[in-house]
């Protein structure tokens, strides 16, 4: 059986393109590790899209999210894992990261708005909520904007995953 | 303004005579504090104005939620409190995520509204687009190639570089350049989303691979800084009416030491025998008439000068005439109809000229064809070659 990053992933059937393993408090020791990190692997994932600039610029976008939610909400120590994968047009995203049962509460609470019927009202009271946004705004945005699917998974060691699937070409074109 | 990390790389200013506060580059900050200045900038530019005041993030490349809840709240807070106030945020199609972002600003408030930046610096684009000009656009390239392809290397193309075509329309001088220079790279931009739909197209049938067809505004483009060895950009800063703006984009896409190279027409110098006469006083004529629509196809000599100021050195020009012997006169032919059909039957009316006007502007063009297809006869279209090396 092929290592994971060669083959298909160990949790859905598609292709795997990209995986890294890092350790958590490396990731979270600098905010602009987000911004790095979506920037290149958007790169990495985009030069055989209809548009790579414009599926580049999109992905980024969505995946900074992701990881900006993921630096600000996750447990203290261990390792974050982060694939992606892709079947025709349909890109997902994984990151398995430390969270006890609180930090996966946020998540499954998180998600289960940004999938609410009413996930576009909801984005706009967190949107203009006088208050600093909360950790969930990034997903809610995802769900509304980019018309991510969400989900999230309780793993035996003490993780979770996150995970989103994205369908970004083929909107604007 | 400049404020500049990693994740935060962004400038901000502010055009008093336009009521205009432009922001661009990266904004992705931590909290939203670290935008307090910019904000208080915006605060304090919309205090200065009434009536509409502009928000312009057509640069700006990325965003995240925690600058966009900053702007979004400040922007709505502006309109609560002053009743004489309206904003309207000027977006970016080629930033995928830009329009939708800011269309939920729209909803909450009728005193904000959003649009997209499109074409109205392409002032020459619907014509082009609209003009039935696909056919013809291939003739020209296959005329024009039948010189360039041996100048390219003149000006440095060699195989394997990094090769950018900006402004590429349907793209078939990109599908010549892929088989003749076997680039290690070769990304064509173009701002017609039909334009590189065919580019596609006809690259697929013709199975020609490794072209990234990308949409994009060649004055704003989201290609990075320094990445391309040699950028080509044929025929097209005649089309804009501020060809120095493309310019400073093709600079800074290039990598130092790379070369800029962009072709350009002089239409006045078109030039035929028999009936010299009024095939001059019609191409006299174009020029007016493209300068009328901000455009100016009198360029090409005036590339060096353009190449100059926008920073090149090791400035390399030359001109080349295609001409009716080029291969088959019927091509050149066509070539000069599609021109008429399109300067006489389209844009000459639209500027309001009379039917007499109108009538002597074709006979220049029908007399250019006759010479190109007379036994005896020579007909010709001057096109500049000017490259330009970025300084390493």
């Amino acid at each position: 059986m092929p290592a994971p990053a060669e083959g298909v992933s160990a949790k859905s059937d598609m292709p795997q393109l990209l995986q890294m393993d890092l350790d958590i408090g490396d990731f979270c020791s600098d905010w602009s590790h987000c911004d790095l990190m979506s920037g290149y692997v958007a790169r990495m994932v985009s030069h055989n899209r209809l548009d790579s600039v414009l599926f580049a610029n999109l992905y980024s976008s969505a995946l900074n999210e992701l990881l900006e939610t993921v630096f600000r909400v996750h447990g203290q120590t261990g390792t974050l894992q982060f694939s992606v994968q892709r079947q025709d047009n349909l890109d997902r995203v994984e990151l398995v990261f430390p969270a006890d049962d609180a930090i996966y509460g946020v998540y499954k609470d998180a998600v289960a708005k940004a999938s609410h019927d009413n996930a576009e009202t909801l984005y706009l009271e967190a949107l203009f909520a006088e208050t600093e946004p909360g950790p969930g705004l990034g997903l809610l945005e995802l769900g509304v904007d980019y018309g991510a699917r969400l989900s999230t998974d309780r793993h035996d060691d003490g993780r979770m995953c996150l995970i989103a699937e994205l369908s970004l070409e083929g909107e604007k074109e | 303004m400049i404020a500049e990390n990693a994740a935060l790389a962004f400038a901000w200013s502010y055009n008093d005579n336009d009521q205009e506060f432009s922001l661009k580059g990266s904004l992705r900050p931590q909290k939203s504090d670290e935008l307090s200045l910019c904000m208080s900038e915006l605060e304090g530019s919309v205090a200065k104005v009434s009536g509409k005041f502009y928000v312009n993030v057509r640069r700006l490349v990325r965003m995240n939620n925690v600058a966009f809840h900053a702007l979004a709240c400040k922007i709505l807070d502006l309109v609560r409190e002053r009743a004489d106030l309206s904003i309207h945020v000027t977006t970016s199609s080629v930033v995928g995520w830009a329009t939708r972002k800011f269309a939920v600003l729209e909803a909450v408030s009728d005193k904000i509204t959003v649009s997209e930046y499109d074409s109205e610096f392409y002032p020459g684009q619907t014509f082009l687009e609209e003009g039935g000009f696909i056919p013809i656009l291939r003739t020209q390239t296959k005329l024009t190639w039948h010189h360039e392809r041996t100048l390219l290397a003149d000006h440095g193309l060699k195989p394997d570089m990094e090769v950018a075509d900006i402004c590429c329309g349907i793209g078939d001088f990109a599908v010549l350049l892929q088989k003749e220079y076997r680039p290690a790279r070769l990304v064509a931009l173009d701002h017609s989303r039909s334009s590189l739909d065919y580019a596609r197209k006809v690259a697929g049938e013709f199975g020609v691979r490794g072209i990234d067809y990308v949409f994009g505004d060649a004055s704003e483009m989201l290609l990075e800084s320094d990445q391309f060895d040699f950028v080509t950009c044929r025929h097209s800063l005649q089309v804009f009416d501020r060809p120095e703006l493309i310019l400073r984009e093709l600079f800074r896409i290039c990598k130092p030491g790379g070369r800029v190279y962009v072709t350009n027409e002089k239409n006045s110098h078109c030039l035929g025998e028999p009936r010299a006469e009024t095939i001059q006083k019609t191409y006299n004529e174009v020029a007016r008439l493209w300068a009328h629509f901000n455009m100016d196809i009198e360029l090409g000599p005036k590339s060096r000068r353009y190449l100059i100021e926008a920073g090149f050195d090791d400035i390399r020009m030359e001109s080349f005439m295609v001409t009716n012997r080029d291969g088959n006169p019927q091509d050149f032919a066509d070539i000069i109809q599609s021109w008429e059909n399109v300067y006489a039957g389209q844009m000459a009316v639209q500027r309001g000229d009379s039917e007499e006007e109108i009538r002597a502007l074709r006979k220049g063009f029908q007399d250019h064809i006759f010479a190109a297809l007379h036994p005896k006869g020579y007909a010709g279209w001057p096109v500049w070659v000017a490259s330009g090396r970025k300084p390493a």
